[in-house]
C-alpha cells in the first residue's frame, strides 16, 4: 500500500515508523469532503434556533487518538530541536535540512490519501498537528501554501490521472505546490483576472499568459494551481471570458519568478512573484471543468481555514508557558509579577482565548469529519476570524507581560508578533470573511423567513399579530428554553448559566435577523456595519457554543481540570453575552441612533479630502 | 475778514505746533502723556498706542527722505484743501508710502486735528487708488488721525446720547469699509477705539461684532480660492480645472505650453496654451464608450474665480440609452463573499435615507481643458493630446460644439494685435 506509489529514495526510517502506525489503524472517516447541502449548525443560529448536533462535543476513539499521539511525538520533537525559527527569521529561508525533515516526517501530505502516498489524516487529525507546526511560523506558512490550497484542487477536484500523476510526489514532498490566484489588479475580484489562456489551435493545449503576486512558495514551487481567463461559448452561442483553474508544472516552461519579497513576518516562507510566459498547459490539467475555476477557488479557499483555529491556540499555549515562566520568577517590589492583577488577568485572557479557540477548531474540525456532505465553510471561517484576532490580542498581551524585554530582537516574542499579524489578513481577510459569514447565514435565513415577512408586509393579521405577541413577551422578561440546559438540556448543569446566556443569545439574534430581513431586505449587501455586527454576534455564538459543548464533555467523562474549564467557559460566555447584546441593541435602532451615520460621514469627509482634517490645536482664526 | 485772519493765523500756529511736534520725533507729547496718567483702567492698552503712534511716526517718514519732508511740512501744512494732500503726497507712484505720507501731512499740519472726519471720509474713499483698500496697518493709521480722548463719555448723561456722533459715525465707516473689505481688526484697532470714543461707544461695538463674526466665517468657504491667483495662465488653468474637476486623482496634462515667436519669415506665430484635466474614472468611463457613437466637445463655458474669470471646455458623451447602462454584478464575481442576495425582499421605507430628488440624467463627461484661445484647431490639438492616453478617441467621431462665446464682445476692439490680444484678454478676463 505504501510503496506502492510512492516513489522515494530518501524515506526515513521516522517516516516509515509513522507511516507504519498510520497503516495499522483502520481507516475511519477520513475522505475530504466539501461542498454540499446539509445545512450545518452556524446557519441555523441565523433562524434563532439550536441545532443539538454538536452536542456532544466530537470525540476521536481511543485507536485514533492513540494513533495522533504517535504522530505528535516525532513531529514536537522535530520541532523543538531541529527547527531554528530564529535563524529562519534572521535568513528569511527555511534551511534545507528543515525541508528535509519535514519531508522525512510526511508533513507534506498530510491530508493526502494513503493511496497517493500521503498520511490520509482527519480533519481533527491534521489539526492536532497544525497546533505543532504552528510553532514556528514560516514553516507553518509554508506547509499550509503547499496542501491547504496549493495541491487541495488536484485534491477535491482533480480526475484520478491527475491524483496519481501529481499526488504522490507532492506528498512525498518531492514536488512543493503553490496556489496562484492574486494578481497585481485582483484581490478577491473576479472580474479583473489578467492572467489569460487562450486555447490553441488544435484543441489539445493552453497557452497561459500573464503574471500572479504574492505567491506563497512560489519559488519553491514544482506545481502550480493557477486561475486564469478562457474564453467559453455559453449556451446561448455568446462568447463570455470565464475562470478557469489548471495545474501548472514548472517544466512545462514560460514560468519564471521574481526575487522573495521582504515581508513583516513569516519571513522564512518563500512568497513572491510568479509569471507565465507562453506556458503550454495540456487540457487534461484543467481542475474541474473549463470555465469552473470560480467554483474551484471558492471551495479550495472555504476547506483551507478551519485548521487556523488549532494553530493559533498551539501558539498561544506556548506563549503562556514561557510567558508564565517569567512572570512567576520576576520580582518587583518583593512581589513576584504574577502576584499583580494585573498580571493575572492578561494569564486569564489568554488561558480563555485559547480555550475557545481550540473548542471551536475542534468541534469544527470534528463535524467536517462526520459522514455524510457537511457544509461547514461558515464554522470554517468563524473559527478564522475569532483563531486570527485572539492571537494577536494574546501575543500583544504575553509581550506586555514581558515589559521591555518582550520588545527585544534576543527574545522571541516579537517574532511571535510579527508572524501572527499575516492571520488576520491572509486566507481572505478577516473583513471580508465577516461579510462572507453575515451574507451567508442572511441567505439562508432570508430563504426561510421570506414568506413570512411577505405576509406580514401584506398586512396579514395573523402574522402580525403573532409578531406582536412574540414581541410582547419579549418585553416581559421571556424564559427562552431551546433545549440546551434545563430538564432535558445536553449541556452539564454547572455550565447553566452560560447556557442559559447562550440560549437567550440565540433566541434574540434570531429575531434580529428577522427585523434586519424585514428593514433592509437584499439591500443588506451594502450594509457592512450591519452585517460585521451580525457576523460578531455569530463568532460569539459559535464560539460560546463550542466552548459549553466541550466543557460539558470533560465534566462529564471527568478530565483533568474540568473545573478549570468550566471556568474558562462562564468567563467568556459573560464576556460574549453582553457584548452580544450590545450588539442586537446597536442592530435594532437606526443608523442615525446607532452611529453608523456618522462613521460614514467622518470617513468620507476624511476619504474626500484624503487627509485628517481638522485644524491644528494650535491655530488661531485672529 | 478779521474773523478769517485770526483763523489763518491760528492755523499758522498749529503748524508751528506741528514742526515743534515733528522737530522732537518719538517724545510722548504732552497731552497724550497727560491722558495717560487720566486713564486709570487701561493703562496698558494706552501704553501701547503711545508706542504705538510713536512707531508709526517713524514709519511715516522714510528716512531717506526725512530732511525734505521736514522743510515742506510748513509750508504746505495750511491752505491746502485736504483732497489735495493726497496729491501732494504721492511723487510718482501712489502706493503705500505715498498714502502714509498723506496722512502724516495731515497730521502735522494742526495738532487739534481740524477736519479730520472729512479727511478721514477722503482718506477712505482714496485708499483703493492707492491700493491699500486691504492693508490692516493704514486703517488703523487712520484711526490713529482721530483726537484721542476727545470723544470719550464723560459722564453718564454724555454715555445715555450718542456723543460726537459725526465722530463716531466716522469710526463705523471706517470699520465698515474694513468690514466690506473683510479686513479683520487686530488689537491695535481696539486700543485706538477705545482711546478716541471709548468702552461703549458705537465703534467698538460694531468692533466687538467684527470680532464677533470675521473669525467664525473665515473658514466658511469649504473650497477657498488662493488670495493671490497665478498670473502664469497656464498655472492658473492648472489650479481651475483641478477645481472644476473635484477629483485628487485626476491629472493635470499641459498639452502645449503658450509661446510666441517670429518664424524666418519675419511673421509672428503664436501658439495659445492647452491645459487637460482627466481623471482615471474618466479615463475608463471613456475606454469603454462605444466608438460608433460620436463625443462631443464644448464650450467655452465660464469659470469665476474671485474677480477673474476663466473658460474651460468638456470633452462629453451623449446620454446612454438604458439599456446599455445597465451592469449586472456577475455571480462568479468575488471569490470570498456574495455580492447579492439572492431574496425578494426589499429595503423598508424607514431605513431609506435617500432623499427624493429629481435629477436631471446627463452624459458623461470624459475629460476638460482650457485653451489659450477657443478655435476647433486648438481644440483639436487636445483632443489628439488626449488620444495618446485614451486610444479609443481616435476611433471615435468627434463634434465641435463651440459657441462663440465672449470673443464676440471684444472682437472690434483691438484690431491690430487682435490674434493674440483677445484670447489672452477673455481667457483671463480681470475686472474690477
Amino acid at each position: 500500500m505504501l510503496s506502492g506509489t510512492v516513489t522515494r529514495s530518501d524515506m526515513s526510517g521516522l517516516s516509515l515508523l509513522l507511516r507504519a502506525a498510520r497503516a495499522a489503524f483502520p481507516a475511519g472517516a477520513r475522505q475530504l469532503r466539501t461542498g454540499g447541502l446539509r445545512s450545518a449548525y452556524a446557519k441555523e443560529l441565523f433562524l434563532g434556533k439550536l441545532e443539538k448536533e454538536v452536542f456532544p462535543y466530537p470525540e476521536v476513539s481511543n485507536e485514533e487518538l492513540e494513533e495522533i499521539n504517535q504522530f505528535v511525538g516525532p513531529v514536537e520533537k522535530f520541532f523543538s530541536e531541529e527547527v531554528d525559527s530564529k535563524k529562519i527569521d534572521q535568513d528569511a529561508k527555511i534551511p534545507p535540512e528543515t525541508l528535509k525533515g519535514l519531508k522525512n516526517l510526511g508533513l507534506f501530505g498530510m491530508q493526502i490519501p494513503e493511496e497517493y502516498g500521503g498520511l490520509g489524516l482527519s480533519n481533527t487529525m491534521y489539526a492536532r498537528l497544525g497546533e505543532i507546526i504552528s510553532l514556528d511560523g514560516s514553516v507553518a506558512v509554508t506547509l499550509a501554501a503547499h496542501q491547504a490550497i496549493g495541491l487541495k484542487g488536484i485534491l477535491i477536484f482533480g480526475t484520478d490521472e491527475q491524483k496519481a500523476k501529481y499526488l504522490p510526489k507532492l506528498a512525498s514532498g518531492e514536488h512543493i505546490a503553490a496556489f496562484c490566484l492574486t494578481e497585481p489588479g485582483s484581490g478577491s475580484d473576479a472580474a479583473s483576472i489578467q492572467t489569460r489562456a487562450t486555447m490553441s489551435e488544435d484543441g489539445k493545449s493552453f497557452l497561459l499568459n500573464g503574471s500572479k503576486i504574492w505567491i506563497s512558495n512560489g519559488g519553491l514551487a514544482d506545481i502550480f494551481t493557477v486561475f486564469a481567463r478562457t474564453e467559453i461559448v455559453d449556451k446561448d452561442g455568446a462568447k463570455k471570458d470565464k475562470i478557469t483553474a489548471f495545474v501548472v508544472e514548472r517544466a512545462f516552461g514560460g514560468v519564471t519568478n521574481g526575487k522573495p519579497e521582504d515581508k513583516l513576518g513569516i519571513r522564512g516562507s518563500n512568497t513572491c512573484e510568479v509569471h507565465f510566459e507562453n506556458t503550454k498547459v495540456p487540457v487534461e490539467n484543467v481542475i474541474g471543468e473549463v470555465g469552473g475555476g470560480f467554483k474551484v477557488a471558492m471551495n479550495i479557499l472555504n476547506s483551507g481555514r478551519f485548521s487556523m483555529g488549532s494553530a493559533s491556540a498551539g501558539m498561544i499555549k506556548k506563549l503562556i508557558e514561557m510567558t508564565a515562566e517569567y512572570a512567576c520568577t520576576r520580582k518587583q517590589f518583593n512581589k513576584k509579577l504574577s502576584d499583580f492583577g494585573l498580571i493575572q488577568e492578561k494569564f486569564t485572557i489568554m488561558a480563555v482565548k485559547a480555550y475557545v479557540m481550540e473548542s471551536m477548531a475542534y468541534l469544527t474540525a470534528g463535524m467536517m469529519d462526520r459522514p455524510g456532505v457537511p457544509d461547514c465553510s461558515i464554522e470554517a471561517a468563524m473559527v478564522k476570524v475569532f483563531s486570527s484576532e485572539g492571537a494577536w490580542i494574546c501575543v500583544s498581551e504575553a509581550l506586555q507581560v514581558l515589559g521591555g524585554l518582550g520588545y527585544m530582537k534576543e527574545y522571541p516574542y516579537e517574532r511571535y508578533l510579527r508572524d501572527s499579524r499575516i492571520l488576520l489578513i491572509f486566507e481572505g481577510t478577516n473583513e471580508i470573511l465577516r461579510m462572507y459569514i453575515a451574507l451567508t447565514g442572511m441567505q439562508y435565513a432570508g430563504k426561510i423567513l421570506t414568506g413570512k415577512i411577505k405576509e406580514m408586509k401584506k398586512g396579514n393579521v395573523n402574522v402580525a399579530l403573532e409578531i406582536f405577541v412574540n414581541k410582547f413577551r419579549d418585553s416581559m422578561g421571556r424564559k427562552v428554553d431551546l433545549g440546551l440546559v434545563g430538564k432535558d438540556g445536553v449541556a452539564h448543569p454547572s455550565l447553566e448559566e452560560s447556557g442559559k446566556k447562550l440560549e437567550e443569545n440565540i433566541y434574540y439574534f434570531g429575531t434580529t435577523v428577522e427585523g434586519l430581513l424585514r428593514r433592509f431586505g437584499k439591500t443588506i449587501v451594502d450594509e457592512q456595519l450591519v452585517l460585521k455586527r451580525v457576523a460578531d454576534i455569530s463568532i460569539n455564538m459559535y464560539a460560546m457554543t463550542a466552548a459549553i459543548s466541550r466543557a460539558s464533555r470533560s465534566i462529564s467523562i471527568g478530565l483533568r481540570n474540568h473545573d478549570h474549564e468550566v471556568l474558562l467557559t462562564n468567563i467568556f460566555c459573560t464576556e460574549a453575552y453582553f457584548k452580544n447584546n450590545y450588539a442586537m441593541t446597536e442592530l435594532e435602532k437606526y443608523s442615525a441612533e446607532n452611529l453608523d451615520d456618522s462613521i460614514k460621514k467622518v470617513a468620507q469627509q476624511v476619504l474626500e479630502k484624503r487627509a485628517y482634517i481638522c485644524s491644528h490645536p494650535l491655530e488661531r482664526t485672529v | 475778514m478779521n474773523c478769517v485772519r485770526k483763523l489763518l493765523l491760528a492755523r499758522e500756529f498749529s503748524a508751528g505746533r506741528g514742526v515743534l511736534r515733528q522737530a522732537a520725533p518719538g517724545r510722548d507729547l504732552p497731552w497724550l502723556q497727560g491722558s495717560s496718567c487720566g486713564q486709570r483702567f487701561w493703562l496698558v492698552p494706552v501704553r501701547s498706542i503711545r508706542s504705538g503712534a510713536a512707531l508709526s511716526r517713524f514709519e511715516l517718514v522714510p528716512s531717506a527722505r526725512g530732511d525734505k519732508e521736514k522743510d515742506r511740512g510748513p509750508r504746505d501744512g495750511s491752505l491746502v484743501p485736504l483732497d489735495e494732500l493726497f496729491e501732494l503726497a504721492h511723487e510718482g507712484d501712489r502706493n503705500k508710502a505715498a498714502f502714509s505720507r498723506a496722512l502724516e501731512l495731515f497730521c502735522q499740519r494742526d495738532v487739534r486735528r481740524r477736519g479730520h472726519v472729512e479727511f478721514i471720509n477722503i482718506a477712505l474713499r482714496k485708499m483703493p487708488e492707492f491700493g491699500v483698500e486691504r492693508e490692516l496697518d493704514v486703517y488703523n493709521k487712520i484711526l490713529d488721525v482721530f483726537p484721542k480722548e476727545v470723544f470719550v463719555p464723560r459722564n453718564y448723561i454724555q454715555r445715555m446720547f450718542n456723543h460726537y456722533p459725526r465722530q463716531q459715525e466716522c469710526g463705523i465707516r471706517v470699520l465698515e469699509q474694513m468690514e466690506s473689505y473683510g479686513i479683520t481688526p487686530n488689537k491695535q484697532t481696539k486700543f485706538l477705539l477705545l482711546q478716541i470714543f471709548g468702552e461703549k461707544s458705537h465703534p467698538v461695538r460694531k468692533y466687538r461684532r467684527l470680532m464677533y463674526w470675521f473669525p467664525k466665517f473665515k473658514h466658511v468657504n469649504p473650497y477657498p480660492v488662493p488670495a493671490a491667483l497665478p498670473r502664469d495662465p497656464v498655472d492658473l488653468a492648472r489650479i481651475s480645472l483641478q477645481r472644476i474637476a473635484a477629483d485628487l486623482s485626476a491629472k493635470v496634462t499641459v498639452y502645449q505650453m503658450p509661446l510666441v515667436d517670429i518664424s524666418d519669415a519675419g511673421k509672428e506665430i503664436t501658439q495659445p496654451h492647452i491645459v487637460g484635466i482627466q481623471s482615471p474614472d474618466q479615463q475608463e468611463i471613456l475606454a469603454h464608450h462605444n466608438p460608433s457613437r460620436p463625443v462631443f466637445v464644448e464650450g467655452p463655458f465660464p469659470l469665476w474665480l474671485k474677480k477673474t474669470c476663466v473658460y474651460y471646455y468638456v470633452l462629453r458623451g451623449e446620454l446612454l440609452p438604458p439599456e446599455e447602462k445597465e451592469e449586472v454584478i456577475d455571480s462568479e464575481r468575488n471569490f470570498f463573499y456574495p455580492m447579492h442576495l439572492d431574496l425578494d425582499l426589499d429595503r423598508g421605507p424607514w431605513d431609506d435615507e435617500e432623499f427624493d430628488v429629481d435629477e436631471a440624467v446627463e452624459g458623461p463627461i470624459f475629460a476638460m481643458c482650457m485653451a489659450g484661445a477657443g478655435d476647433q484647431a486648438t481644440l483639436a490639438k487636445w483632443i489628439l493630446g488626449l488620444q495618446q492616453t485614451n486610444p479609443i478617441l481616435s476611433q471615435t467621431p468627434v463634434v465641435f460644439h463651440l459657441t462663440p462665446g465672449p470673443r464676440e464682445l471684444q472682437a472690434g476692439s483691438d484690431s491690430a494685435s487682435g490674434e493674440e490680444e483677445i484670447p489672452q484678454s477673455w481667457h483671463a478676463k480681470q475686472e474690477l
